[in-house]
């Protein structure tokens, strides 16, 4: 059962294009002064009309004032965790404690490779997934005594110093989609965002995919009510019905608010590349959204 | 010894993670004060100091001027294809403030501890020199494919880019010879604290670094020497610079003149020791160096090397007067890529010349007429179809940095525009008058160009063409000479510059009178265009039908099997009021069967901002016609409609003319061709398919406009020109260039070398 205040999320996955230079940051204004609670982007290093999107998003958070924002999500291959974890606890300090630290295992592997990283199975990749954010946590906490000490089968540290400590309590959000990263969401991480658009079987595959992240909670002694459940969408407005999430803001409105009813999903991030129909999902559907889960839950 | 760069100042902030924004502020601080650059250090082991990186960003998003680096970037725990990256994002998204320092590592255990490899002092250097040009191909933008096999780093085919906005130089902190002497081969600059040098040491490094430069066949100069200080300002002289600000003058001139530091760099966090610094030291360090050793610090820095290597045959690139060195763009720079081609066009000039004022202007064009047999195209926005404003191997004017734009006089809504500027930066600057000026239908294009042919836009059939705003016009001759040209003087050259202006020199400022215009209305229809023929007949009676305030463009593309034709027709109606807007567009809404329609009431300016920012990235050669139609017959709706059918046009379009355009008399102004209601364009992707079916049309036009004409024949010049018109065109051109030195853009020949 949902519980009777919802604290709903809504955010932008804007594409971190290079050219036109001021794009993604001109978007993240926008979002950050309509009102949304995140910006996100994708992180694909091996993807040379992309930005950097650590670069990007330390750049953005410079040029923003209460947005959160994160990556949807960081190529873990790509980034070393003892330096991500001080990149981000750095970047959640200069910006008021606005960051958070969404990671994927790594998909794509030659261009991993390309670049020069590790190429990993998708089995090894979800190990060296947990060995990293056990990493990334263990730097963040600085109220633990000593060095950070992980021997791990793909990442070794072996008393890096703690800290700096973070400016709040940074959320792990994941990326996953196959039983044992949801497993893995449910053990250890604080989120999970997966994208509409890859599942095969649309929204209905969600119920499926939240038991095994409960299930994965619950093996570790965790209330599964401790990870958000975040969803990527991309949709369309029109003036009349077209399809799901393809009409007008009331009825992507009804949609999101089923979607949290049925899947308890409580983050809803916008695939958007124009400033107009960020506006409308701020102004808009946001609201309606939020009164409607509201009512609902207390009706 | 000095190596000529222009000196400059910096600070170097402890990047202190307990006080984050501290460092923020001195970093703003130091901007304020005029410092040339900010750097922090970078330890990534190190939880009392920010991420170094992350900073950088963040910094770069808090400042606008200052340049950024770190001192130095810890190589271990940065992947270089990765650093790569991000350093061409910092760079793109800074607006090109970035300096890459970059250290082979120190403190090997708090490396290892963190997760990086240990290397020992030759492996480090080892590292770095394959980090160097892993890096180096990386910057050179995308397109570059990157695969390295180092001992140390493997890449199997990276994707380079994205693009710096400027020549990201990579420096390097270094004190042993081994990296001394990898700096001479492969760097851009070395990074030294002073008070890590023993005396003798600073000259002793530039001396092999000199040697490692000369060896790899590099100018010594191509390398900046930048030294990290500090001191403490006191009364009186105690010591090395710690004393009064004459004294860091007297301590640090040395270093200029006789050591070749060309970057100080002021080790201390106190706000109080950075501002005197920049206020009591730097200036009169910069005279004294100036008066010792006269011109020596006015830069730029040479090209590199392999920059160098890329340049044009026929080209006296050295030959450059100062005033434009530091602009121009040579086919080895960073910037290239961003200014060798246009909109609709490939190029690969041999250099780009950005002058910024009229005198540059004067100046480029006698470079570039001293440098016989190499061709001259000349830019403004680079959207032309028959103004090349590219080529390859010869040179370009592109005037882009000429793009001011100033109301003159309020009350007679007379502005001043310059021909770099675009068409939707002029309409955002008069919106706020209230004031609009037809242009074209895109707002990316320059206004130089079109200004200089005619400018058919949103207005034309109410306000006329973009020419017939014109008042004055201040434009550089073939000789050099500047002539102001209007109605009272050049009169003749005044009436060349409307119609046919790129035959007859570089304009350097237009003034325009304006337009009050108001909000319009703006509408998008789609229709099925099954009845091709029908469709375009019943367009051109429907507009010919509608009053002044009505101008419209149809568009069609090319017919996709399976799938209905469409057409899109645009519709501004110069007018707010809804019921007359609904009016007007009634008759036209009900050409055809709809398949989609939007309807808004919107600015000029927001009509224009329609083209994305960015620099063009044109391939090959564009082939378009031009013609001019008094109405849409039934023969050529039927011709039209078989070429459209024929898919060897990817787009046709028809724009309204007539209406205004046709007020002004036919003589008036060059562009001569004013009784036509229409004007008619197609590209194709080929003249072997395209010019047959053309050809069936040709026949039934009044002239073209020469702006959409790719054709490069003497018989286009015809159509183009009526016989009145083109021979005065003729005798003027040969007045006024009777060299041909601007042929670059539909060529009228000069009277005396036709006959």
């Amino acid at each position: 059962m949902p519980d009777n205040t919802p604290d709903l999320l809504f955010g932008t996955f804007s594409t971190p294009v290079a050219q036109p230079p001021h794009q993604a940051v001109d978007l993240a204004i926008v979002a950050d002064r309509a009102g949304l609670d995140l910006v996100t982007f994708q992180d694909h290093p091996y993807q040379s009309a992309f930005y950097d999107t650590w670069t990007l998003l330390s750049y953005v958070a410079a040029r923003t004032e209460r947005v959160h924002l994160a990556g949807n999500v960081h190529n873990l291959p790509l980034r070393p965790p003892a330096v991500l974890a001080r990149s981000a606890a750095s970047l959640d300090r200069l910006s008021g404690g606005r960051v958070e630290l969404g990671l994927g295992a790594g998909a794509f592997w030659e261009g991993i490779a390309a670049m020069g990283g590790r190429r990993l199975s998708p089995g090894e990749a979800v190990e060296a997934l947990e060995e990293a954010i056990q990493i990334i946590r263990a730097i963040w906490d600085t109220s633990t005594r000593g060095g950070v000490r992980v021997e791990g089968t793909y990442y070794t540290v072996r008393g890096a110093k703690r800290g700096p400590a973070p400016a709040h309590d940074i959320g792990i959000w994941l990326g996953a989609y196959k039983p044992r990263m949801l497993r893995l969401t449910g053990r250890i991480a604080d989120g999970w965002l997966p994208s509409l658009g890859y599942l095969s079987g649309g929204p209905a595959d969600l119920a499926a995919m939240n038991r095994q992240i409960d299930e994965g909670a619950a093996q570790a002694g965790r209330d599964p009510a401790a990870i958000r459940r975040m969803l990527n969408i991309g949709g369309q407005f029109a003036a009349e019905r077209r399809g799901f999430l393809a009409g007008p803001p009331r009825q992507w409105a009804e949609e999101l608010a089923d979607l949290w009813f049925t899947h308890r999903i409580s983050a809803f991030i916008l695939a958007v590349d124009d400033p107009y129909t960020i506006e409308l999902f701020a102004g808009e559907v946001a609201p309606a959204t939020r009164e409607l889960a509201a009512a609902g839950a207390t009706s | 010894m000095n190596y000529g760069h222009p000196l400059h100042f910096g600070t170097f902030l402890t990047p202190r993670s307990d006080e984050p924004e501290a460092v923020v502020d001195l970093a703003q601080r130091s901007e304020a004060l005029g410092y040339d650059l900010v750097t922090f250090q970078d330890h990534p082991y190190q939880p009392q100091l920010l991420d170094t990186w992350t900073l950088l960003g963040w910094v770069a998003g808090r400042t606008d001027r200052i340049r950024l680096a770190a001192n130095v970037l810890n190589l271990p725990l940065r992947p270089p294809s990765v650093l790569a990256r991000a350093a061409a994002s910092l760079d793109v998204l800074s607006g090109g403030r970035l300096q890459l320092g970059l250290g082979a590592g120190a403190f090997w255990p708090a490396i290892a501890a963190m997760g990086g490899e240990r290397r020992a002092p030759g492996e480090a250097v080892a590292a770095l020199e394959e980090a160097i040009d892993v890096i180096r191909e990386m910057l050179e933008g995308t397109g570059k494919t990157v695969r390295y096999q180092g001992d140390h780093y493997r890449l199997a085919g990276a994707q380079g880019g994205p693009l710096p906005a400027h020549d990201i130089p990579l420096w390097v902190g270094a004190m042993k010879p081994r990296m001394l002497r990898l700096i001479g081969r492969k760097a851009d600059g070395w990074v030294a604290t002073l008070s890590y040098l023993q005396p003798g040491q600073l000259a002793e490094g530039n001396r092999l670094i000199d040697a490692a430069a000369q060896r790899a066949g590099r100018d010594p100069r191509e390398i900046r020497r930048i030294l990290n200080i500090s001191g403490r300002f006191a009364a009186d002289r105690a010591g090395f610079l710690d004393g009064p600000p004459e004294v860091w003058v007297e301590d640090l001139l040395p270093l200029v003149v006789d050591e070749g530091v060309g970057t100080f760099i002021l080790m201390i966090d106190d706000a109080g020791t950075i501002e005197r610094f920049a206020r009591e030291v730097a200036p009169v360090l910069r005279a004294a160096a100036e008066a010792a050793v006269p011109g020596a610090f006015a830069g730029p820095a040479p090209r590199r090397t392999s920059a160098r290597a890329k340049r044009r045959q026929g080209i006296d690139y050295d030959g450059l007067p100062p005033s434009l060195r530091e602009t121009a763009i040579e086919p080895g720079d960073i910037g290239y890529t961003r200014v060798k081609s246009t909109y609709m066009r490939g190029g690969a000039p041999g250099l780009v010349l950005q002058p910024g004022n009229t005198g540059e202007v004067v100046e480029a064009l006698a470079f570039a007429r001293a440098q016989t047999d190499v061709p001259l195209a000349i830019r403004s926005g680079g959207h032309g179809v028959s103004g090349r404003s590219t080529n390859d191997g010869g040179i370009v004017i592109d005037l882009a940095r000429l793009h001011a734009i100033e109301v003159l006089d309020e009350a007679n809504r007379l502005v001043r525009v310059e021909p770099g500027a675009r068409w939707m930066d002029v309409a955002t600057a008069l919106a706020p008058y209230g004031w609009a000026l037809t242009s074209g239908d895109y707002g990316g294009v320059g206004v130089g160009g079109l200004a200089t042919a005619g400018g058919i836009g949103w207005l034309a059939r109410q306000h006329g063409l973009t020419i017939d705003h014109i008042r004055a016009v201040e434009m550089v001759l073939a000789d050099g000479t500047v002539v102001r040209a209007r109605d009272e003087e050049h009169s003749d050259l005044f009436w060349a510059v409307r119609g046919a202006g790129a035959n007859f020199g570089i304009v350097t400022s237009f003034e325009f009178t304006v337009d009050v215009v108001g909000n319009l209305g703006w509408a998008q229809f789609v229709f099925d265009a099954s009845d091709t023929a029908g469709l375009l007949e019943r367009w051109g009676q429907a507009i010919e039908a509608s009053p002044r305030d009505v101008t419209s463009e149809i568009l069609l593309g090319r017919p996709r099997t399976g799938q209905p034709l469409l057409a899109q027709a645009m519709v501004t109606v110069a007018n707010d009021s809804p019921e007359t807007i609904i009016s007007r567009l009634q008759p036209i809404a009900t050409i055809a069967p709809l398949y989609d329609q939007r309807i808004v009431i919107t600015p000029y300016a927001a009509l224009m901002a329609n083209a994305p920012e960015g620099y063009h990235t044109g391939q090959g050669e564009p082939v378009a016609h031009s013609g001019l139609i008094a109405h849409i017959t039934p023969a050529f709706a039927a011709d039209a409609a078989r070429l459209i059918r024929s898919g060897a046009t990817y787009f046709f379009q028809m724009r309204s003319v007539g209406g205004a355009v046709a007020d002004v008399p036919p003589d008036a102004t060059a562009y001569a061709n004013r009784a036509a209601n229409f004007q008619v364009v197609a590209f194709g992707a080929s003249r072997r398919r395209l010019d047959p079916l053309w050809d069936e049309l040709r026949g039934q036009f009044d002239g073209m406009y020469l702006s959409f004409e790719t054709d490069r024949s003497v018989e286009r010049l015809h159509d183009a020109f009526p016989p009145p018109t083109l021979r005065r065109l003729r005798t003027l051109k040969a007045r006024y260039d009777p060299d041909n030195v601007f042929r670059d853009n539909f060529n009228i020949a000069p009277l005396t070398l036709v006959d």
